[in-house]
């Protein structure tokens, strides 16, 4: 069972975490360049541009990358390796490291992406100037957590697969 | 202000080399520190 359950877990983790970093690499795609929104786009909530972020924010990833967050840390704590993993204690500290980053981008997601995001989608009233300056700062949040998603990955695959790297 | 973020290039660049640096640093505390 318990064996079960860790797929089961390592399938959520892997679906949830592409929804979520999905947007990130999506977003690489459709705008690599900050293109800052000029304040005709903003506001008018007609606008192709505004209802382009407004779309795109209203997907699921950040609930995507809770749950993400959840499966990643269930999976170590169902194989009583969480504490050892967050003290980086001899090899956990692979995934260790996958960890720290992993809560860094979720953190980054929640508590500055976010906030600035209901600013410039005006989910929270913000002055133009204001929603334009947001619209920045959610941009490089957003590469932020693009950029941290690199070692992530490194770090998950070699948790399980990597021991010649540190041997 | 341009930052490394401002191209594709540049933020896989950035990843790539935070990955290194992390990769030694994870590598030195397998190892014993």
């Amino acid at each position: 069972m318990d064996q079960i359950i860790d797929f089961l877990l390592r399938w959520i983790h892997l679906f949830a975490g592409i929804i979520w970093v999905g947007h990130n690499y999506a977003s690489v795609i459709q705008r690599p360049n900050f293109l800052p929104p000029g304040k005709e786009d903003l506001g008018d909530e007609q606008s192709t541009v505004y209802m382009a972020l407004l779309g795109r924010e209203h997907g699921t990833f950040r609930y995507a990358a809770i749950v993400t967050w959840l499966a990643g840390v269930g999976m170590l704590w169902q194989r009583g390796l969480l504490i050892d993993a967050i003290t980086m204690k001899g090899y956990l500290a692979v995934i260790g490291m996958g960890f720290w980053l992993g809560t860094l981008m979720l953190a980054n997601l929640w508590f500055i992406l976010w906030p600035n995001q209901k600013k410039v989608l005006g989910f929270i009233y913000a002055p133009l100037d204001e929603r334009v300056r947001c619209a920045r700062i959610t941009f490089l949040s957003s590469r932020t957590n693009t950029m941290l998603s690199i070692p992530l990955l490194f770090f998950m695959a070699a948790s399980q697969h990597g021991a010649a790297l540190f041997a | 202000m341009k930052t490394p973020y401002d191209t594709a290039t540049g933020t896989i660049a950035l990843g790539l080399l935070l990955t290194l640096g992390l990769f030694l640093i994870v590598r030195w505390l397998v190892l014993g520190g």
